[in-house]
């Protein structure tokens, strides 16, 4: 079967990248599992409990890049207790005493503490790159110990995380001699920042094409730091809530103009609107815009902004820019490929007319050819618009809707939106992830079951009618991995019909559903190959095991294939069936 | 990502959004399965809608909020020495001596801008970089745009 020495095979393997064709390449035959193992550099894990270190070094001991998620998606809403799992400290540990090389490590919704940061930065000589998205537990005392001691370090990106913020002096951490960065991304760091080392820091990183500031860098300082890195990307920016004076702006109006690579802007945190218009002269050159936080700009003047924007491929936005300036979108960002629109009136305060609605979509499905994602956060939506949108846009990948209230019908008809999300499915034959919402029935998920082939991800809120919902799901999306469903009537029948379809899938997630305490029993008794967790946060509930009553309903549930058994670090309220 | 719903529409039928009783309880919950982003829990689970907890605080920070064509600009207002404040819409004044007036009628004593002395309570003002400043220094626009809250100095004792 092979006509080539191992070393060529290993050369042909190279080239091949992807996650998924590497793992069917290792099922070929035990000599292409052998090769394809011990020449394999990334390795991506979408649950860290699905595994364990010490199997994933010993399949993989040449690996250099480690990819690891640990919470369900829906800790990302508050509906997963803080201590519920996802420690990285145990994965760092292993790494370190099997001396693997590793050199970028990738988290998404893990606890890291200092103490682990402090581990990875110590036990990998040649680290270059830490990325934690969504993650908690640690502090910026962990961060200056990977600043201090990672002299290879090229990025260092941290999204979305929570850290608390002990006002140090982290980025006076960095060594005189590290020169070597390309990405520093501390936007969601919420207190002070030494402006000065900072300063001193991105005029020795020649390098550095991407800069995320957080709220606490002031004007003049990004006008001296974009005039010291015109080489950058990728620019983050702080606050700037107070009208400039004419110097500064006039020196920001300069830096910025010599910012020719500059592709994608974000940050505006807090934005004086006279600010913008330094940014006016680079606009032509975005191809990513995310004004997501900019609570506070009012939407006449984001809409002159991204009138500039004629290169947009992607805008992350508020509702604030309203139906009237997703028209301009529209009309402006011809080369638009994917559109977040969030929502900035979560308390009801307002009234409805500021925010989007469906004739926004509609108008940017009909003017945007190349759009194949998009999260939309309105308050109405229509199925005439949803059908519309199908015809405009076949090409989804990414089709996420969310109308504010839950179990809405279609504001004209009163209907329920099955029609609607039933065209998009159709048309979209590409869809690989999908969010429903508003007054869905069962109809909704035959539709999906029949059509949604490609569908691996779907999201579901406040719908369907009775089991038979969640079965077409189960029964017809083939490829489905992740599933997670909240408030929505969908019980053991549904739950137990195909116990081992979800050895197919990555995990299930259900909340405030009609499951009981019996059928995840009987759910767990068979499946030595799934977790079953019940995380039941009310201390009240929790009654002795000879008491508790089986009928009663679970308030999460949460499996996950898996093939390394029961986790032994789940809190006191995760019960493991 | 956060949710109060006492001004949702679609909450217009009379759940209230205080805890309720235990009798009423039973009412409560069929009326959340409902309207289930009503419920007591959810309002403080805030788990809808599904947006991250970053947007989320930065919403909640929000000053301005649009209402048509208005907008309004809410601070806490705090007589010193008394724990409960109020809250004012600044956009409703027209300037500094409507604020005052308004404010004076508010807590029932004389307020001025200006130095403190033995009678008159002084009112003061935080602004965006956490300084506490006299108010009526700057223009009313600029003020607008810096005022965080507001704090009414008692009369100085010697």
């Amino acid at each position: 079967m092979n006509y080539f020495p191992d070393e060529v095979i290993e050369h042909v393997f190279d080239f091949v990248v992807s996650h998924k064709d590497r793992n069917s390449i290792s099922l070929v035959c035990k000599s292409w599992y052998k090769i394809e193992r011990c020449s394999r550099k990334e390795v991506f894990i979408g649950n860290c409990y699905a595994i364990n270190p010490e199997r994933l070094i010993g399949r993989f001991p040449c690996l250099k890049s480690l990819t690891l998620k640990g919470k369900p998606h829906f800790a990302d809403f508050n509906l997963v207790p803080h201590e519920w799992g996802g420690f990285v400290l145990p994965w760092i540990e292993a790494l370190a005493r099997s001396r693997v090389g590793l050199e970028e490590l990738r988290l998404k919704r893990m606890v890291v503490t200092d103490e682990s940061l402090e581990l990875l930065s110590r036990s990998f000589a040649n680290f270059k790159s830490l990325v934690l998205v969504s993650c908690e537990g640690f502090t910026t005392d962990g961060l200056a110990s990977i600043a201090a001691n990672c002299r290879q370090l090229r990025e260092l990106d941290l999204q979305e995380n929570e850290i608390d913020d002990h006002r140090g002096q982290w980025l006076n951490c960095f060594p005189d001699s590290c020169t070597t960065l390309t990405s520093l991304n501390f936007a969601c760091l919420k207190g002070e920042t030494n402006v000065a080392a900072l300063e001193r820091l991105v005029a020795r990183s020649p390098n550095l094409k991407s800069l995320k500031l957080n709220r606490a860098v002031p004007l003049d300082a990004l006008a001296r730091l974009m005039s010291c890195a015109p080489q950058l990307v990728d620019l983050g920016v702080g606050s700037y809530e107070n009208e400039p004076d004419p110097e500064s702006f006039a020196k920001l109006m300069t830096a910025i103009e010599k910012c020719i690579s500059l592709r994608s802007l974000s940050g505006f945190l807090e934005v004086a609107p006279l600010c913008l218009p330094a940014f006016y002269p680079i606009c032509q050159n975005l191809i990513s815009l995310n004004l997501s936080y900019a609570a506070e700009i009012q939407g006449n003047h984001l809409i002159k902004l991204i009138q500039l924007c004629k290169r947009l491929q992607r805008l992350w936005i508020l509702d604030s820019i309203g139906d009237k300036g997703l028209v301009v979108v529209a009309d402006t960002c011809k080369e638009l490929q994917e559109l977040r629109v969030f929502p900035s009136d979560v308390h009801g305060e307002e009234d409805n007319n500021a925010a989007v609605t469906e004739v926004g979509l509609v108008a940017i499905s009909a003017g945007c050819p190349k759009l194949h994602s998009i999260l939309y956060f309105c308050k109405q939506m229509t199925n005439a618009a949803l059908i519309a949108v199908a015809k405009n846009c076949p090409n989804f990948i990414r089709f996420r809707l969310c109308i504010l209230e839950p179990h809405k019908p279609d504001h004209i008809t009163s209907q329920s939106l099955d029609e609607g999300f039933g065209a998009i499915v159709q048309a979209c034959k590409g869809l690989r992830r999908l969010s429903v919402s508003g007054l869905l029935t069962d109809q909704v998920f035959l539709y999906i079951g029949m059509y949604a082939e490609q569908l691996e991800m779907l999201s579901i809120a406040f719908a369907g009618d009775t089991d038979k919902g969640m079965l077409y799901v189960l029964n017809g999306c083939k490829k489905m991995r992740k599933l997670e469903i909240r408030d929505s009537p969908f019980g053991n029948a549904a739950l137990l019909a195909d116990v081992g379809r979800y050895e197919t899938m990555r995990s299930l997630w259900m909340s405030s559903c009609e499951v009981t305490l019996g059928g995840c029993k009987r759910l767990a008794q068979n499946s030595p190959r799934l977790n079953v967790e019940i995380i039941n946060e009310n201390e009240n509930n929790r009654m002795e095991q000879n008491e508790e009553d089986e009928r009663e309903k679970v308030d999460k549930l949460y499996l996950y294939r898996t093939v390394v058994g029961t986790r032994k670090d789940a809190p006191p309220y995760v019960r493991i069936l | 990502m956060e949710v109060s719903n006492s001004c949702s529409s679609f909450s217009s039928s009379s759940v209230d959004s205080t805890k309720p009783s235990p009798s009423e309880s039973s009412v409560n919950l069929s009326l959340s399965l409902t309207f289930p982003s009503t419920s007591p829990q959810r309002e403080a689970k805030q788990d809808w809608p599904p947006i991250k907890s970053r947007l989320r605080d930065t919403l909640k920070g929000r000053r301005l909020i649009r209402r048509g064509n208005d907008t309004s600009l809410f601070v806490k207002v705090y007589m010193e020495g008394v724990p409960i404040g109020r809250k004012l819409d600044l956009c409703a004044f027209s300037g500094y001596e409507s604020l005052l007036e308004n404010l004076s009628h508010m807590f029932d004593t004389s307020i001025i801008c200006g130095n403190r002395d033995r009678k008159h309570h002084v009112l003061t003002y935080e602004d965006k970089d956490g300084d506490w400043m006299m108010v009526g220094d700057i223009p009313w626009d600029m003020f607008l745009e810096t005022v965080r809250r507001l704090k009414i100095t008692r009369p100085e004792r010697y």
